[in-house]
């Protein structure tokens, strides 16, 4: 599979107890192929999850806060206390008509718990 | 053991050497014990510290998925190693962020090296693979550089680098559930001469009692077996697409985090393998061996699982009933072998 092998070529590798022939334990670094899987199958998900949440906001029936959101892997409450806001009114800014009338004060507790600019907060990327 | 060895050189002239290790909690705190000159291997501090265990948290939730842990919670062990060898620790959280970065440039500007508790999404010298929001990777600050700060983390293969100062205060200070809180530790004093002995008894004791003894259904054995029988009823309660995410997440939980293979048993029985040398007991060798035999079908678990995630599209040969039955074998034996251990570290006393 593509992705498992792009995903773990990358970066360095953890270290892994195994037993030898002399029945010693040993510190290797090959991951078994169930880690590969499992990590393959969740960033997946969460990419396709991502993706759907961009047309959703090009279509206009979310925000984009909500996209930045989903590609810091938070969710609504933690988004909310890094911030600073309220949870509610967090939710409320996910929605596209409430997230448009925002003033620039509470954007910017947006960028910095999201750590992008102001300019990127506005839009999405559009492939 | 074999472990690659890199060093570098403190303000105050001093060597560090870094040992790669499977767990980085357990990696930091033998770190920085060797860096006071007492050597421990990691599975050693991982027995001592009763760091074995096993929960289910239906109630915290990570991107929507429960939380199955196979570790004490992060931050125990090292207080608990600490204790049983009579050791001086500083240990830490701050509430404002300024607070917690000053104190980490006074003390590492002594010399001291100082471990520091993080959230890994915000790590960008970390594998892309591995960085989600779990604010409980611990690593080692050894001194400040004109980058930020040079640091080593044992759960990497041969690494020291660097890391600037904002990616620090956004990882140790990163908000979520399990907050570090900006936690920083590193040990004042360590005994030089301690009774490893004792302090291995009351690690193996500990362990006993937190696997089976815990009246609450969520824990221990009894935490494996509530798992084992969701896992059969998953595919019909949840569909087979959010079984399949469900059972991913524990697998990530028993491979991935740092836990050295299935779910810290191997590493579990390593330390087993080590006492059993220190003790001079034929017992713990038997009971080392045995709790490989469940490292062991763990994996399998881990495979069938993997297995079931593969085939959603085409034919299914693996079935929930078939993984959910294997966790509750490894459940029947953990039972078994915790008994038993508790038997002959009972003998071991006397």
């Amino acid at each position: 599979m593509e992705l498992e092998d792009e995903l773990f070529n990358d970066g360095l590798p953890k270290a892994y107890y195994k037993h030898n022939d002399k029945g010693q334990y040993v510190l290797e670094t090959e991951a078994p192929w169930a880690e590969k899987v499992s990590v393959a199958l969740l960033i997946s998900g969460n990419r396709a999850n991502l993706e759907e949440i961009r047309k959703a906001v090009i279509a206009g029936q979310k925000s984009p806060l909500c996209y930045y959101m989903e590609m810091r892997q938070l969710e609504p409450g933690m988004l909310a206390k890094a911030a600073g806001i309220a949870v509610f009114r967090a939710k409320r800014h996910l929605r596209p008509e409430i997230f448009a009338k925002l003033k620039p004060s509470v954007l910017n507790r947006y960028t910095k718990a999201l750590r992008v600019t102001l300019e990127e907060l506005k839009t999405v990327p559009n492939i | 053991m074999t472990t690659s060895v890199t060093t570098e050189t403190l303000t105050n002239g001093r060597t560090y050497t870094h040992r790669t290790a499977a767990h980085c909690e357990t990696g930091v705190t033998s770190a920085l014990f060797f860096d006071k000159g007492f050597n421990l291997s990691e599975p050693m501090i991982f027995g001592i510290g009763s760091g074995i265990f096993f929960g289910h948290l239906p109630f915290i939730k990570w991107t929507g998925l429960p939380i199955t842990t196979f570790r004490a919670m992060p931050g125990l062990v090292f207080k608990k190693t600490a204790k049983r060898l009579g050791a001086k620790v500083y240990r830490k959280r701050f509430h404002s962020p300024q607070k917690g970065m000053d104190e980490l440039r006074r003390v590492i500007r002594t010399g001291q090296i100082a471990a520091v508790t993080t959230n890994v999404y915000w790590l960008s010298f970390f594998p892309r693979r591995y960085r989600f929001n779990f604010s409980g990777h611990n690593f080692i600050v050894l001194y400040e550089n004109e980058n930020g700060f040079r640091i080593s983390d044992p759960a990497l293969l041969e690494y020291i680098t660097d890391c600037s100062a904002y990616d620090m205060e956004r990882a140790r200070f990163a908000r979520g559930p399990m907050e570090a809180r900006g936690l920083m530790y590193y040990p004042t004093y360590v005994n030089p001469n301690p009774d490893i002995r004792k302090a291995c008894i009351t690690g193996m004791m500990d362990t006993c009692n937190q696997m089976l003894k815990i009246p609450i259904p969520l824990f221990g054995i009894k935490g494996m077996r509530l798992v084992a029988r969701k896992i059969i009823k998953w595919p019909e309660k949840l569909g087979y697409v959010e079984a399949c995410r469900q059972l991913a997440h524990i697998l990530r939980f028993q491979e991935e985090m740092g836990t050295g293979g299935a779910g810290f048993r191997y590493m579990f029985a390593a330390f087993l393998q080590e006492a059993s040398e220190l003790f001079g007991s034929k017992e713990l060798n038997n009971l080392s061996n045995e709790m490989t035999a469940i490292g062991d079908t763990w994996r399998e678990f881990a495979v069938v699982s993997s297995r079931i995630i593969k085939q959603r599209k085409s034919k299914r040969e693996e079935t929930f009933e078939k993984a959910g039955g294997l966790m509750l074998i490894c459940a029947g034996r953990e039972e078994q072998l915790f008994k038993d251990l508790r038997d002959a570290v009972e003998k071991l006393k006397s």
